[in-house]
């Protein structure tokens, strides 16, 4: 068994482990550290995919986005709280299906290289990825940032208790 | 490994989180289900991404990571929002 299977099978592991734990766990400070764990994990196996940027990206959010949330919302989170309205949730779950459909349509027709090995011998070309970032892919990245900047604003206005609108 | 096995593993951590934005009757549980969506299919594009050995599935997951940090910021904040009426 080589390295490369050795941190994908514990990664992988502890990534499943965390979700199942995220999930099933009815104690919110349980599921919040678990959720952090999967997402370090995951950030490993990005490392193993010869992704760092992604596993960094990965690590930035998990460490100052998500726990730090989870922290704040479940210290003094009380253990029943429900809430109706699953509309989003069923939004995600037909979007992710049909993403899901669509990539096992494209594997049985031979499109997604499926039996290629991620181990690359190649140095990872930093700069390449910037200057995708800033040609080809300048609309997506400066789109998804004003999305979390537009978010970040509301969150502040929703804390303060304001309305956005007035 | 091989691009199919981190392929399954997102598929896995896709199905675990859509499970737990169904079951689970809390706000942030169902929060929690769509995080690992978004994560799984992060994976999903980064893996691609280096299967076909293009950047491109890296810029996929950056975007989407980046969009999953602003829905988690949005989402606590609102689940926060309803559990402290002023």
């Amino acid at each position: 068994m080589s390295v490369d299977q050795i941190v994908f099978t514990a990664a992988g592991a502890v990534c499943i482990a965390g979700a199942v734990t995220a999930v099933a766990h009815r104690d919110a400070r349980t599921a919040g550290v678990a959720l952090a764990g999967t997402l370090l994990a995951l950030a490993v196996l990005y490392a193993g995919l010869a992704a760092p940027a992604v596993a960094g990206a990965v690590i930035v959010v998990a460490l100052f986005s998500t726990l730090p949330f989870v922290v704040h919302l479940t210290v003094p989170a009380s253990r029943s709280n429900a809430t109706d309205g699953p509309r989003v949730t069923g939004a995600a779950l037909v979007l992710g299906a049909a993403v899901l459909a669509l990539l096992a349509v494209a594997i049985v027709f031979g499109e997604v290289p499926v039996n290629v090995s991620v181990r690359s011998a190649d140095a990872y070309d930093l700069a390449a990825l910037g200057d995708l970032l800033a040609g080809r892919a300048a609309v997506a990245a400066g789109g998804s940032l004003v999305v979390l900047l537009a978010a970040l604003v509301a969150a502040r206005a929703a804390r303060r208790g304001r309305s956005l609108w007035r | 490994m091989t691009t199919a096995a981190y392929l399954a593993l997102g598929a896995v951590l896709f199905a675990v989180g859509a499970v737990g934005a169904v079951v689970r009757a809390s706000a942030v549980g169902r929060l929690v289900g769509v995080e690992l969506m978004v994560a799984a299919a992060t994976l999903t594009f980064a893996a691609a991404g280096v299967g076909f050995r293009e950047l491109d599935g890296q810029i996929a997951a950056l975007v989407a990571i980046v969009v999953a940090a602003a829905q988690a910021v949005v989402g606590y904040a609102l689940v926060s929002g309803i559990r402290r009426p002023e």
